[in-house]
């Protein structure tokens, strides 16, 4: 230690120079500025003066604010700790939480620090309660455990409360330490009556409930006791805290609670008390009508609030209402409070209505969220429609004709991101799937999404264009457009079997005159692969060949678009059409190999002249006997060709039976499923697509499981 | 539980910051800069509850200084914090006569011993402005004499 000399106390720098210099002092001197101060307080902390400590301690603060690392002065604050000066003790033992952690090694040294100033007077006492509340170890706690319990029973309540906190710190460091001592502070606390005393009492409760919870039954009578009769707020916040837990140890004690409850829900102004009890109410007291119904008042009035932190506050303590049931009464309000709502608070909507979204709100779900999505919540909006429409594959779907055809186009339209664009295709198939019925909508379907994806890339016709967007951003727009692209594709051309002539038609038209079908380059084959299923359809449905020559050219205007397909691909596609075509030939041609053939005309004969030498009359066997051989085996070849001739004929006689009978079996079918859907939706029909949740359960649910859901709902 | 005070003016520069568990330099100055960078991106229409890295947030704005409650993410009662914020400045108030980020930095201290009085291990002990006072009334007395 040193002692500073008059001349240099004059220039000692105080917290307030400092303070200034730091906030002139550039960006760029500030490490010169730090390093200078850093090393004057280094030598300033070992001077005898007690003033000038005091100044070099204030100034360790300020830096430490700063952002400066000042754990190098961990030895000289708990050193301060002890000084005889109490400004200086103090300002050491508010410093201390900055520099002594869990691991210090100094800690051991403040032990009898401590001890020695809880002897002294309140204040000073106080201060170091608090010092050992922010700093204690375990080692430490157990050291000073009986000098902190001895001033539970201080007559000053400051000291008392400080004691009261501080042994809620060190029971959550050690358990151990609580048997045999919790009752002694139980008793205190039931003769206390300063509020500020109690309310530490009331923390060191929930501190043991976290750690001990089955010590609950010591402390509640007197939790019981102080919720009947005090008039504090911040007092009652922490009881009915306590309570909440308290109740889902020991549901008995609900019961008791039911009439003071309905009094401070009554009585209170507090907007936090309010809160407090509504989210106790909510959770445990639902069977009590008339409590409940108080309490939801005053969750619909948070959720109409003018004050946004009362709306976050209100759907908060909806996320805790278990059933969608419950969940319907606030729907109003829910949705009204939305179009209000921050960013976060909407997400929290969105949380609500995807775990309790039914069959009875999902209409008005869906359309609410479609109409007032915005830019910033659009993409969390989306995700969560499909999320509800898809959950518990499509329970809360009582109307999938509309759901594809109103709905998912809609959809469609606002979908803006890649994620999105994969949850949309995934919902497509599965729904598809699960009503097959669906898929004679797919060209309707088709035809709404991309002609509105047509339309908004007006400005994209042209290859020239694409290979300048190609390097924009722009790309990555059309990217998730792309995918839902090539799922339409893909599901068009699945259900080309269930369309109509007509729809078919429609379908090459509208693909003729889409100007985007450059852009999707990564779709060329599933393009191709539609067109060659679809016109195969074509040929099948027109036997008169009357539109085909028309769809021929059409199909061919496409892969003229098409710009990067090869030449190669096209003259295949041909070369398949032409061999589907010609297939009734081919089973003429087969038939001719069958037949025997017969002798050459006379007529052909004269224009054919045999070969010089050659008798076509002369035999060339001149053996007999090898004659009537040959003869012999040819015929048990022809009788034996013949049998075999005729179990073949009656085999395919069967088979073609069978064929027949299973084709009007689907012709019947497909008629029945397209009848009524020929007709436009009609919205008093009878529903008839029935959505199949049978098949494919994913590993670990059980159909019982689903019934249950069912019956719970 | 409170898990750390904070008041931090709109440069990011912190005047005051009060650690119940114990974080190093790094991490702090880290955690001082984001919540300060999202509380400054918050509108007025917007609530005061936020969530950040495992803690629940809790701000307010008191002319150029916020102060900045962060908790467990348990179950929270956040109204009641909102409004010790308030009751922290009106002590703060009560003692400096019209605080303002000035007097906290040339007396940080001070405003240290006032929060202390209040919060102990994270939990709010004393609301009751003349008691919280008291003790530093008692400190300045001494001081004078």
């Amino acid at each position: 230690m040193f002692h500073l000399s008059q001349m240099d106390q004059i220039f000692l720098k105080s917290l307030a120079d400092v303070v200034r210099t730091s906030r002139t002092t550039s960006q760029y001197d500030k490490l010169t500025f730090t390093t200078q101060t850093i090393a004057d307080i280094k030598n300033e902390l070992q001077s005898r003066q007690e003033s000038v400590r005091y100044q070099a301690l204030l100034k360790l603060f300020f830096l430490a604010m700063e952002g400066n690392n000042i754990r190098w002065a961990e030895f000289q604050i708990i050193n301060l700790m002890g000084s005889g000066d109490f400004q200086l003790k103090l300002g050491a033992q508010l410093a201390a939480h900055l520099v002594i952690d869990n691991q210090s090694q100094g800690l051991i040294m403040v032990t009898n620090v401590f001890i020695k100033e809880f002897k002294s007077s309140h204040i000073e006492c106080s201060s170091t309660l608090s010092c050992l509340g922010t700093i204690a170890n375990k080692d430490l706690s157990d050291s000073l455990l009986s000098h902190v319990l001895k001033l539970t029973t201080n007559t000053k309540p400051l000291i008392r409360k400080k004691a009261i906190a501080v042994l809620s710190k060190i029971f959550t460091i050690n358990p151990l330490n609580i048997p045999g001592n919790l009752e002694m502070v139980i008793q205190q606390l039931q003769k206390e009556t300063n509020i500020s005393v109690l309310a530490c009492g009331i923390s060191l409760f929930c501190s043991i409930m976290k750690v001990a919870p089955k010590l609950y039954p010591l402390f509640l009578s007197i939790v019981y006791d102080q919720i009947s009769k005090q008039k504090s707020n911040w007092l009652l916040i922490k009881l009915v805290r306590i309570s909440n837990k308290l109740i889902s140890l020991e549901p008995r004690f609900q019961g008791k609670l039911i009439e003071h409850y309905t009094r401070l829900l009554n009585q209170t102004n507090s907007k936090s008390l309010q809160y407090e009890l509504i989210y106790s109410i909510m959770r445990h007291f639902k069977n009590h009508s008339q409590l409940y119904e108080s309490a939801g008042d005053i969750l619909k009035q948070f959720l109409n609030h003018q004050d946004p932190n009362l709306r976050c506050l209100g759907l908060e303590c909806l996320t805790h209402i278990s059933t969608s049931v419950g969940l319907m009464e606030f729907q109003e309000q829910i949705l009204e409070s939305f179009k209000k709502s921050d960013y976060f608070s909407k997400l929290q909507i969105l949380q609500l209505f995807k775990d309790f979204t039914n069959q009875n709100n999902f209409q008005t779900v869906i359309e609410f969220f479609l109409k007032y999505s915005d830019m910033e919540s659009n993409d969390k909006i989306i995700e969560s429609l499909i999320f509800i429409i898809t959950k518990d594959k499509f329970i809360n779907v009582d109307d999938p004709e509309k759901l594809l055809l109103v709905y998912i186009p809609i959809i469609a339209q606002k979908i803006d991101s890649i994620d999105n664009a994969i949850r949309f295709k995934e919902l497509l198939f599965e729904l598809l799937t699960r009503v097959p019925g669906l898929k004679v909508y797919s060209d309707q379907l088709c035809n709404q999404i991309l002609q509105t994806y047509a339309t908004q890339s007006d400005s994209l016709q042209g290859p020239t264009l694409n290979i300048v967007k190609r390097h924009t951003q722009l790309k990555y727009s059309l990217n998730h457009r792309e995918i839902i692209f090539k799922s339409l594709i893909m599901i068009v051309g699945e259900s080309v079997k269930l369309l109509k002539l007509e729809a078919l038609t429609n379908i090459i038209k509208f693909l003729e005159q889409l100007n985007i079908l450059n852009c999707y380059e990564s779709s060329l084959s599933d393009i191709d692969s539609l067109l060659f299923k679809i016109y195969i359809q074509i040929i099948k449905s027109d036997p008169e060949n009357q539109i085909i020559p028309q769809m021929e050219q059409l199909i061919k205007n496409i892969y003229t678009k098409l710009h990067n397909i090869s030449i190669v691909k096209i003259s295949f596609f041909y070369e398949s059409l032409i061999q589907i075509k010609s297939r009734d030939q081919l089973q003429q041609l087969y038939n001719l190999f069958e037949e025997d053939l017969p002798p050459i005309n006379l007529e052909a004969q004269k224009l054919i002249k045999p070969p010089e030498g050659l008798d076509i009359n002369k035999s060339f066997q001149i053996d007999i006997s090898e004659i009537e051989k040959i003869k012999n085996t040819n015929s048990d070849y022809i009788e034996q060709k013949q049998l075999i001739q005729q179990q073949q004929q009656i085999e395919q006689n069967q088979g073609e039976q069978q064929d027949q009978n299973s084709e009007i079996q689907i012709k019947v079918e497909n008629e029945e499923e397209l009848k009524p859907l020929n007709n436009k939706i009609d919205q008093n029909a009878n529903k008839i697509f029935i959505i199949n949740r049978d098949e494919e359960l994913p590993p670990g649910i059980n159909q019982d499981d689903i019934n249950k859901f069912k019956e719970e709902e | 539980m409170i898990n750390f005070i904070l008041m931090v003016n709109k440069q990011g520069q912190t005047r005051l910051a009060q650690y119940f568990q114990f974080l190093s330099v790094k991490e702090r100055m880290t955690l001082e800069g984001e919540l300060i960078r999202k509380c400054l991106s918050r509108s007025e229409t917007q609530c005061s509850f936020l969530e950040h890295r495992g803690y629940k947030i809790i701000y307010r704005r008191y002319a150029s200084l916020y102060f900045i409650i962060g908790m467990d993410l348990e179950e929270e009662n956040e109204m009641a914090y909102l409004e010790f914020i308030h009751n922290l400045v009106e002590t703060l108030d009560k003692y400096f006569e019209n605080v303002c980020e000035l007097d906290i930095m040339f007396n940080i201290e001070k405003a240290h011993y006032i929060l202390e009085e209040m919060v102990m291990n994270g939990q709010i002990v004393e609301t009751n402005k003349t008691q919280i006072l008291a003790p530093i009334h008692v400190l300045d007395k001494a001081k004078d004499e």
